[in-house]
């Protein structure tokens, strides 16, 4: 056979196959999708959930293990943060309200994170402007003072290694003071000064 | 002739401290130690004013004493250190509380500001609180000793007046002091009414808040920081 007869009826099969499938290559990239999307459907909640209950069992004990890992993890990182945010302890621990005295007197949390600093302290005129320090026990940068303060309006400002900070992130306004800021914390508005 | 002038001070000084003895939490000799130790040049006038101070029921006993230790261990000499003392002392005999301006001396100190910056500043604040005052009175807002009969409605004891003044007049401070020009009365009014509120139910009480704000108008703000700043 001659080759360019051959080339003729390689075409023509080719054509007739083409022509064949042609109904089959309607959509195909559509139905591709479609039939990725089968496979992994986008879940709901609720249908999430179902599964749990419907899927193998191996499926199951992930899905646990995975909500199981997340909690302990949250809970582990609440306690120590309320080790650090609380002070007090105990039965105040897990509370977030603040914690004041009869007289109205409040235990109130200074927090400074100061990373590469050597001393962090407090002054302001509930110390008559004489420092109390800040301690960062595990050595993370954040320098931490809880201070019994008196009801009403308190000014302050850290001095980091020397250095004088007056703009507290947590502080209620700020003023400026022999031409440096200082921070201004109300104390016992109702409790939401903590 | 040195010996003349002590034992005069003496004897003014020790019937004056069994006077106030009774009344003050700290005699009046320790201050006389501490003024010696400046040493200042007109002990017995600032000790006659802290006399006059301690018949006040907010007099700040315990923290005038501290300042001038402190003033007592700084490096300044005796004028600059005296001149602070002599500022406190004109707004006691003024009848004004002291309580904001040691607070205002400490907080200078501890920045180490030279002394006769903080005396300066100590001089504003002094104007401040007095011509608050005035603006109060003018306002017919009046201050009545403890234990006085009330004979207006408008009259409030003095620790709750004493708080009114200190708050309105620093807020003005605080204001100057921070680039606001006095000519802006509403932006001053405004600052004084949220210091006002915020301290609301809290270290004043609703009805002073409420007496104040009702009475001073943007317009006095100005005038009072205009002689501050004149």
């Amino acid at each position: 056979m001659k080759l360019d007869k051959l080339d003729g009826l390689l075409r023509d099969t080719l054509k007739a196959e083409v022509a064949a499938s042609a109904e089959r290559l309607i959509e195909l990239e559509e139905r591709v999708i479609m039939k990725l999307g089968d496979r992994h459907p986008r879940l709901r909640w609720f249908q999430w959930l179902g599964q749990l209950s419907a899927s193998t069992r191996g499926a199951r004990l992930g899905q646990v293990a995975v909500v199981g890992a997340t909690a302990a993890i949250f809970l582990f990182v609440g306690l120590t943060l309320s080790d650090r945010i609380l002070p007090g302890g105990g039965a105040s621990r897990l509370s977030l309200q603040p914690v004041r005295s009869a007289d109205g007197t409040q235990e109130v949390l200074f927090v400074l994170p100061a990373l590469d600093a050597e001393n962090v302290a407090v002054v302001g005129n509930f110390n008559a402007w004489q420092g109390t320090a800040l301690s960062d026990p595990d050595g993370d940068g954040i320098w931490t003072a809880s201070i019994s303060l008196s009801p009403g309006r308190h000014e302050y400002a850290f001095i980091i290694d020397g250095r004088w900070w007056g703009q507290d992130p947590l502080a209620d306004e700020y003023i400026q003071s022999f031409g440096e800021y200082s921070s201004v914390r109300y104390i016992g508005r109702g409790g939401d000064d903590a | 002739m040195i010996s003349r002038k002590l034992c005069t001070l003496w004897i003014i000084l020790i019937p004056l401290s069994l006077a106030v003895g009774a009344f003050a939490q700290i005699p009046l000799a320790e201050y006389e130690r501490a003024l010696y130790s400046i040493p200042a040049s007109n002990p017995g006038y600032i000790l006659s004013t802290i006399e006059l101070g301690m018949t006040q029921e907010d007099f700040p006993a315990e923290t005038l004493l501290s300042l001038i230790d402190r003033l007592v261990s700084h490096p300044a000499p005796p004028f600059e250190k005296e001149a602070i003392l002599l500022g406190l002392a004109h707004a006691l005999e003024d009848g004004l509380p002291i309580e904001s301006l040691i607070n205002k001396a400490f907080e200078g100190l501890a920045r180490g500001v030279p002394l006769q910056q903080i005396e300066r500043g100590l001089s504003v604040r002094l104007i401040l609180l007095a011509e608050t005052r005035d603006l109060l009175y003018s306002k017919g807002i009046f201050n009545v000793p403890a234990g006085s009969p009330q004979t207006v409605a408008t009259a409030i004891p003095m620790l709750r007046f004493n708080r009114l003044l200190i708050h309105v007049s620093e807020t003005i401070g605080d204001f100057l002091e921070g680039g606001g020009s006095p000519f802006e009365g509403h932006v001053l009014y405004q600052e004084v009414y949220n210091r006002l509120t915020m301290l609301q139910g809290v270290t004043l009480l609703p009805e002073d808040v409420e007496l104040v704000l009702e009475r001073i108008e943007p317009s006095d703000l100005t005038q009072v920081a205009l002689v501050a700043v004149s």
